[in-house]
């Protein structure tokens, strides 16, 4: 199972203190993620990758299983927020 | 890997921390929220709300041709509508056709009035909502 970024070209990211909030022109949608959403997006942002993967990019060695159920739990919400599919 | 300071002053690995954060996915705690535009919502308002013709402080009026105000019974002139015109009936006139029960003339008299709308004349947010782009 790979993952990657959704289309993009239409995203505004403003930074707001603990909040990054991403606007998509084409639906009106304000996407309001915190930590760690724009850090999966950012290890996204490399190329598609599985669970793995995007482990290494976040520089997180030998995760457990309730890391990685996170991981794939947080990846479900930013999915269902159509910020990133399943390649 | 960089180090990130907890509340505590002790120094933690950034990596710690985003462990912890994934873990968080598992609790089930969300770290998305999505705030949708209310466009159902406002299509429905924006469809009823209403436009009176003319505003009510100018009742005594009649409504020219060109839509503009003028003195009851002014010759040419068209006597004010007797009822508001929804959103959904001024959005199809704006479009061509005429308002509900009234002839083609006096409807584009009505609409040339509505188009001519105002900040702070009663019907002007509604008539603004109209041409609000839908996404």
């Amino acid at each position: 199972m790979r993952w990657a970024l959704g289309a993009r070209t239409a995203l505004k990211r403003v930074p707001l203190d603990m909040l990054t909030a991403c606007f998509d022109r084409r639906s009106g949608m304000t996407h309001l993620l915190a930590a760690p959403a724009p850090e999966l997006l950012a290890a996204l942002a490399a190329g598609p990758a599985d669970i793995a993967l995007l482990l290494a990019r976040m520089g997180i060695a030998d995760a457990d299983a309730e890391e990685r159920a996170g991981l794939e739990a947080h990846l479900a919400a930013l999915e269902a927020a159509g910020l990133v599919v399943r390649a | 890997m960089g180090h990130s300071d907890s509340s505590d002053g002790a120094r933690r690995p950034l990596s710690a921390d985003r462990r912890a954060l994934l873990r968080l996915g598992a609790a089930g705690v969300s770290t998305v929220v999505t705030i949708r535009p209310a466009l159902a919502q406002t299509a429905a308002s924006v469809l009823t709300c209403e436009i009176p013709v003319p505003d009510p402080a100018r009742a005594g009026d009649f409504i020219a041709a060109d839509g503009s105000l003028v003195p009851t019974d002014t010759p040419g002139a068209f006597r004010p509508s007797a009822r508001p015109f929804t959103g959904e009936e001024v959005k199809a006139a704006l479009t061509g056709r005429s308002l509900p029960g009234v002839d083609h003339q006096r409807s584009r008299a009505y609409t040339n009035y509505i188009r001519r709308l105002q900040q702070g004349t009663s019907g002007f947010t509604c008539y603004a909502s109209l041409q609000m782009p839908r996404a």
